[in-house]
């Protein structure tokens, strides 16, 4: 269903496209960042060794900051990312200390960064944080702690000078470093045939990785063929090199021993010569000769540095793409769709008329290809709109993180499905009430340790975050092991605000339903977490216009469970046409079980509402003609019933014919009444009539909870 | 007001904005001078700012919404947008009628960002009103008066216009 783009009230201030892609960008490095600062103060916490590929990573960030602020020209971020690449730099060198002090210092300039870049555009805003900036570069460089380097000597090392002489500073400080940690050094010795070198290359690196560290890579002009290249590795494990050599498939690879480990296992203590290598130097020449075994037309191959291979693959493999540029590109693809609708009905016209019934059938053939070919090119704009849920894990795996620390609980956030797919516009519109279920489950529902402790539950709580695809849907249910929800205090607070009468008789599921009533919470305090004088019933109004339900199942003691349905896709559904009083509506076919057509006699009452006996269940109905006031036919005709379920809801829906199914594209209704209740947007289908798309959400939802209608 | 010149054809309205731009050229402090689009309803004039609009549409096939005011009578499409139209005749409490020949739906952005339909009798011209020349006025949705020959023109406050209670 429509999802209604949010028009964000912005402030005063002029965001040219420019300064928006820098914007756009600048946020995604930023995040990506922020992910591994988070990394890497944990690793730091839990007194593991930093993954060097963290440190790694946060210098190009930086580096990729820098650039791209200086592209754009925005001083105040060139300035401060340039000193934060500096301290980054020397970190990854290991010439600056990893302390506290600079793990602290690094995580707040990326706050600051985050605050000039919401600020771009705002030159007083900028101004104002230039002192702040001064003050962020000036602890910067007092964090820089410098690392006293003894000049260790790499003598000891069984390696020949020329290639400790071809290591970068970074390599040094990397093999300085796994000595230090007292690692085996060894020298993997590879052949390659030159065509297919990359791949094998890559094959072997990943399984190097898999043991251990990959020091350097270097090229060794060996004596083999003019077709063949070798490669010397260079690499950190904590396995011997027989170990390795053992793992090893590979052919024409030698593996030796360039230091063994100071603290050895006492199985590997081994002599440091592996006794499985056939040729232990002697595939290594000196680099001086640099190219390989020559021959005039032998080809004249430069190995390439296949570090830089890597980068230059990430940049050009994947596209930046305005998603409003691909919103644009549905919309042409729904138009196509409309127009073959009306090229449908040209051909069954000309297959009618005897005088171009040939015509027809030719250009009906013509038709149907067509077809294919657009549901082709329909399926392929939709797949690139869908993204997976991992973003979005991440970002609540940072905000739990944070917020079981200001809470004080013991929690751990179990996450299944982060690769489940949805459109990238139901993602951004998911984010906000999911962030909030997860909020509610950590402040409301996981108990404090040590009440926990008393119940004789695990004092560390979990929250669960399940995603998986149902069909044409998506679930994704949040599940803590916290005390549940307290149906008494929900029902009393559900009395308290009119919701429901003292007197009323309620269903358990009834009761539990109350939490999506607007204004009803289930703690009376108002904490600064989950407060905020919203609710689930805000969660509820947020999903509606996606298409999508939220469902809560609770078990006092045990927990709760909230699960969102929400569609796959926004763009581009089938849809059920009916129709009454002359007015055609759309039905999202997703939500339609089956149609049925019934005789008058065949609806029964009960009270003042109209029920029909459906393969032995009771079938509530609702006509449409009541539902929007309109002028529908008489009871005692023959009608049709459109069977509507959502979630655990069904009902059925009366109209007075089915006018069959259309791929239909669904708008927002623009203009100074945005939201109808019923209604999730329009569609055009050929003619230039609008044809309203019904919210099956809400009509269920009045249906079942008898909310008159206006 | 003399008869001025309808915007009959799509081009019209370029029109309009071309000869309120030679207008203004020819003379007038620009800081001072406000433009509007002026229309007819029900035989008097009223005006918006035509920086508030996007557009003038003639009248096609409008869809009933159910659940609305009667204000807006349903919604259009505008080229694949969907977008309320505000009679605006029953808007200022007139006497509504039918569209005729001469209707036409002016589309005018709402303070929000959307886009919003309004109902009108016919398009008149553009016209350039020198600050000094308002006079202020005490209506629910008119802003202001301007006098325009020996006549009124009434300039729209459109926040105020678009500001429909959904639940009549």
């Amino acid at each position: 269903m429509a999802a209604r783009k949010k028009t964000r009230t912005r402030k005063a201030r002029v965001v040219s496209k420019a300064d928006k892609e820098f914007i756009s960008e600048a946020e995604e490095i930023l995040e990506r960042m922020r992910l591994d600062l988070a990394d890497l103060s944990d690793q730091r916490a839990a007194g593991e060794e930093v993954d060097p590929e963290l440190v790694n990573r946060l210098f190009r960030s930086a580096h990729s900051l820098k650039g791209l602020a200086n592209l754009f020209g925005f001083d105040p971020v060139q300035n401060l990312a340039h000193h934060l690449e500096d301290v980054l730099d020397g970190l990854r060198l290991g010439r600056v200390l990893l302390s506290v002090a600079v793990v602290d210092v690094v995580d707040r300039t990326a706050s600051l960064f985050a605050k000039l870049l919401s600020a771009v555009g705002d030159t007083a805003a900028i101004e104002a944080m230039s002192e702040a900036v001064q003050a962020l570069i000036a602890e910067i460089e007092l964090a820089k702690q410098p690392v006293e380097t003894q000049a260790e000597e790499f003598a000891t090392l069984d390696i020949e000078a020329s290639l400790l002489r071809a290591l970068t500073e970074y390599e040094e400080h990397r093999l300085r470093e796994n000595l230090r940690r007292g690692r085996n050094i060894l020298l993997v010795d590879a052949t390659f045939e030159i065509i297919s070198f990359e791949e094998g290359l890559s094959e072997l690196t990943t399984a190097i990785r898999e043991i251990g560290e990959v020091l350097s890579t270097l090229p060794a002009p060996g004596e083999s063929s003019k077709a063949q290249i070798c490669f010397s590795l260079l690499v950190a494990s904590d396995l011997t090199s027989t170990e390795v050599d053992a793992r090893f498939e590979f052919p024409d690879t030698t593996v030796r021993s360039v230091a063994a480990a100071r603290n050895p296992a006492p199985a590997a203590a081994g002599k440091s010569v592996s006794t499985s290598v056939s040729e232990p130097i002697a595939t290594v020449d000196p680099p001086d000769g640099a190219a390989p075994a020559t021959s005039n037309d032998a080809p004249q191959i430069q190995p390439p540095d296949p570090r830089e291979f890597e980068s230059l693959k990430s940049i050009s493999d994947t596209v930046r793409v305005d998603i409003r540029k691909l919103d644009e590109l549905m919309n042409l693809v729904g138009e196509l769709v409309i127009q073959r609708s009306a090229l449908g009905d040209l051909v069954s016209r000309l297959h009618g008329d005897p005088a171009t019934a040939r015509i027809g059938s030719d250009f009906g053939k013509v038709h149907k290809a067509l077809d294919g070919k657009l549901r082709e090119l329909q399926s392929a704009v939709l797949e690139v709109r869908m993204v997976p849920l991992r973003q979005v894990f991440e970002k609540v795996s940072r905000v739990v993180r944070r917020l079981r620390v200001e809470l004080e609980k013991d929690v751990r956030l179990e996450l299944c499905g982060a690769d489940t797919e949805l459109d990238k516009l139901i993602v951004e519109e998911l984010i906000d009430p999911l962030m909030h279920i997860v909020r509610n489950a950590l402040d409301h529902g996981i108990e404090s340790p040590n009440e926990r402790s008393e119940k004789g539950k695990d004092p560390q709580g979990c929250i669960k975050i399940d995603a998986f695809q149902r069909g044409n849907h998506v679930v994704i249910a949040v599940s803590d092991d916290g005390r549940g929800i307290d149906r008494e205090r929900l029902r009393a607070k559900a009395e308290a605000k009119g919701v429901i009468e003292p007197g009323d008789v309620l269903t358990d599921q009834e009761n539990l339903d109350l939490i999506f009533a607007p204004g009803v919470s289930t703690r009376d305090e108002v904490t600064e977490i989950s407060g905020r004088g919203v609710g689930m019933d805000v969660v509820r109004h947020n999903l509606a216009p996606l298409g999508g339900v939220v469902e809560v199942d609770s078990e006092p003691g045990q927990g709760t469970t909230i699960s969102m349905t929400l569609p796959i896709t926004l763009a581009i559904i089938r849809s059920v046409l009916v129709a009454v009083a002359d007015q055609r509506f759309a039905i999202p076919l997703n939500t339609v079980q089956e149609t049925l057509s019934i005789d008058p006699e065949q609806i029964q009452r009960s009270e003042d509402r109209e029920i029909l006996n459906h393969r032995g269940d009771a079938l509530l109905l609702l006509r449409l003609s009541d539902a929007f006031g309109l002028a529908g036919l008489s009871r005692d005709e023959k009608s049709f019933v459109v069977v509507l379920g959502m979630g655990d809801s069904r009902i059925g829906l009366i109209v007075d014919r089915l006018e069959g199914q259309q791929d239909t594209v669904i708008k927002p209704i623009q203009g100074p009444i945005p939201t109808i209740r019923g209604i999730a947007g329009a569609t055009e289908l050929g003619d230039q009539y609008p044809v309203l798309v019904l919210d099956v959400s809400a009509l269920l939802d009045d249906a079942l909870h008898r909310k008159e209608a206006a | 007001m003399s008869e001025a010149p309808t915007p009959n054809e799509t081009g019209g309205w370029e029109t309009l904005a071309r000869e309120a731009a030679c207008r203004l050229e020819s003379g007038g402090d620009l800081s001072e001078l406000q433009q509007f689009l002026t229309f007819r309803l029900d035989g008097a004039f009223y005006a918006v700012p035509v920086e508030r609009v996007r557009e003038i549409v003639r009248i096609r096939p409008i869809t009933p919404v159910p659940r609305l005011p009667a204000e807006v009578l349903g919604v259009i499409s505008l080229r694949g947008e969907i977008v309320e139209v505000v009679d605006l005749r029953r808007r200022l409490g007139l006497e509504p009628t039918e569209p005729a020949r001469r209707s036409r739906i002016i589309v005018v952005h709402g303070g929000d960002g959307s886009i919003a339909g309004l109902l009108v009798d016919g398009v008149t011209e553009v016209l350039s009103v020198d600050e000094s020349d308002l006079r202020a006025a005490s209506g629910d949705a008119v802003e202001s008066l301007c006098v325009r020959g020996d006549e009124f023109v009434s300039l729209l406050d459109l926040n105020r216009v678009l500001e429909i209670d959904g639940n009549q």
